[in-house]
């Protein structure tokens, strides 16, 4: 199953890199161009469930590394076809410099919140998403949260040191 | 409920107006730290926004500052209601990354474990649908039930909401002599009062008539919304982790997945009442199937733990549909990044808002917990 979805993959693909790492797992490594056609390409063949999309700060390559990962869903109510066991990393990397991306809401509806989700905390910009507005944070920070060179523990010493103790003698 | 704004000047159907209202975080019928923005015309929902972030915590950045053991006490605090599905995660990507074996013994403990935990959870979403339906009778039986179920987990681990059991390369401790039975027992003493919770409560007309065919979905769209869990077994597709991708000892008994077929608020409660019922068997089944061994493998000292680079994605059914966690390693002793799959996510940012459209307020709580919303799980 897995020798199959990794010839379709590479033969219809020219610059797509295909591991398999254990016998559940397969990572798919994709030039950034080729995301959305790889992406419907495995949801035409069974992979309809985008179980998540992930981003890596690559701090010291420059490089922001944005994971989708695919599984699919059963095909029929109750028979196990073992292809559910499959799931594949689709990866592919983006310049940190100027973090632009495609929306692939197109193709998985349920991106959305993901994506959304990825904007807030690392700062890449989605093109085509309808909808690009916080979701979990409430203040503006001139870097975003999640990138690694954020450093939470400065953060929080900058903010709160700031704000003098209260005396308390109460002993 | 407050009223953000009034618009006067849109059409005047129903009550003539479109208002503009906060469904919690404070609120009656609102379970957790969510918050619906409902835009309404009467009691009619026009358009619904969710809004997270209460509970927002940042965990999963703050795990990059832990090392790899002392995240056990993080991971857990993700989903307050059933933490023992994150531990397992957890441990099982961290396994994987290092290779490190489990014992045959503690593999059974572990789904023991869990299993107990999917009990316990379900009691709890139980309480919440029931008390939101007004059945306090049985919202309070399923709290004492749960209560009976945290008493193990006292007695196992020390701690009876957060227990950090699960280890990589096995369980902390092995049960106690005497254990098993006080399991048994314990499951005998709920499993006893199935036929009370289905005179008064589930085979109840008032039950029906209030969620049958509430925020029905098809199979279709629960497909395209990422739907897992109750809310996709209550379409009819029998996908269940535990079944398709085994861990722990879930393929060494035999067990069956509940299924229903009408995609409604009362399929996934029913779900949620057979899948409690299946795990008490299945709990036996595994009790007597269990080997004799040790619990624990042991694992390098942890200060100096590293872990080889590598990226790893593992799933696991929690109480609420699958749970998944991408974990990347740099080859350090810290995770380099962390991020779950919560089954809540796409339940509560998109099932949620696309249900509670042309819904009635009345049912803004009905929907949200029959598909068994759990905010700190979205906001982690």
């Amino acid at each position: 199953m897995n020798e199959s979805i990794k010839e379709q993959l590479e033969s219809t693909f020219k610059a797509v890199v295909v591991n398999i790492l254990e016998d559940s797992r397969i990572v798919v490594d994709v030039k950034k161009e080729q995301v959305l056609t790889v992406l419907k390409f495995l949801k035409d063949r069974n992979f309809d469930h985008l179980a998540l999309v992930s981003c890596v700060d690559w701090i010291e390559e420059k490089e922001f590394e944005l994971v989708y990962i695919l599984t699919g869903y059963m095909q029929g109510e109750k028979e196990y076809t073992g292809q559910e066991r499959l799931h594949l990393i689709v990866k592919t990397r983006i310049s940190r410099q100027s973090p632009q991306f495609e929306t692939v809401t197109g193709i998985f509806q349920n991106a959305e919140p993901y994506e959304r989700e990825i904007h807030e905390l690392f700062g890449v910009k989605f093109e085509g998403h309808k909808r690009l507005t916080p979701l979990f944070l409430e203040r503006d920070y001139e870097i975003p949260p999640f990138r690694k060179d954020f450093d939470t523990r400065q953060y929080v010493q900058d903010v709160f040191d700031k704000i003098p103790f209260v005396e308390n003698n109460d002993k | 409920m407050e009223i953000l704004s009034v618009d006067t000047n849109s059409k005047k159907t129903g009550s003539g107006r479109e208002l503009e209202l906060y469904f919690g975080p404070q609120h009656l019928g609102m379970v957790g730290n969510f918050s619906i923005t409902l835009k309404v015309e009467g009691d009619r929902i026009l358009k619904s926004t969710a809004n997270p972030g209460y509970l927002h915590r940042g965990f999963e950045k703050l795990m990059e500052y832990r090392t790899w053991i002392q995240n056990f006490p993080m991971v857990c605090r993700i989903n307050v209601v059933e933490p023992d599905s994150m531990e397992m995660i957890y441990a099982m990507a961290v396994e994987k990354l290092a290779q490190i074996e489990v014992p045959e013994r503690a593999h059974f403990i572990r789904s023991i474990y869990l299993e107990l935990a999917r009990v316990g959870s379900h009691l709890f979403g139980l309480w919440a649908y029931a008390n939101m339906l007004g059945f306090d009778t049985v919202a309070q039986w399923a709290m004492y039930h749960r209560d009976l179920i945290l008493d193990l987990f006292e007695e196992l681990t020390g701690g009876r909401v957060y227990h950090i059991y699960i280890w990589p390369g096995g369980v902390r401790r092995d049960f106690n002599p005497g254990f098993k039975d006080k399991i048994v027992n314990t499951l005998h003493s709920i499993g006893g009062c199935v036929p009370d919770y289905d005179s008064t409560f589930f085979n109840n007309r008032l039950f029906y008539e209030r969620a049958k065919g509430i925020g029905k979905i098809t199979q279709e769209q629960a497909k395209q919304w990422g739907a897992t869990g109750q809310a996709l077994r209550a379409t009819g597709m029998a996908y269940d982790i535990r079944k398709i991708e085994p861990y722990a000892a879930y393929d060494k008994v035999e067990w069956n997945v509940p299924v229903r077929q009408d995609g409604d608020a009362y399929s996934r409660v029913w779900v949620i009442r057979d899948e409690m019922i299946e795990s008490v068997y299945m709990i036996f089944k595994l009790l007597d199937a269990m080997p004799e061994g040790p619990v624990y493998n042991r694992i390098p000292n942890p200060f100096k733990w590293k872990i080889p680079k590598g990226e790893v994605y593992v799933r696991c059914e929690s109480s609420r549909g699958e749970l998944g966690l991408y974990l990347v390693s740099n080859g350090g002793d810290k995770p380099y990044r962390v991020h779950f799959r919560t089954p809540s996510y796409p339940h509560g940012l998109i099932i949620l808002e696309k249900l509670l459209e042309n819904a009635g307020i009345a049912d803004v709580g009905n929907i949200m917990i029959s598909l068994y919303v759990v905010a700190p799980e979205i906001d982690r």
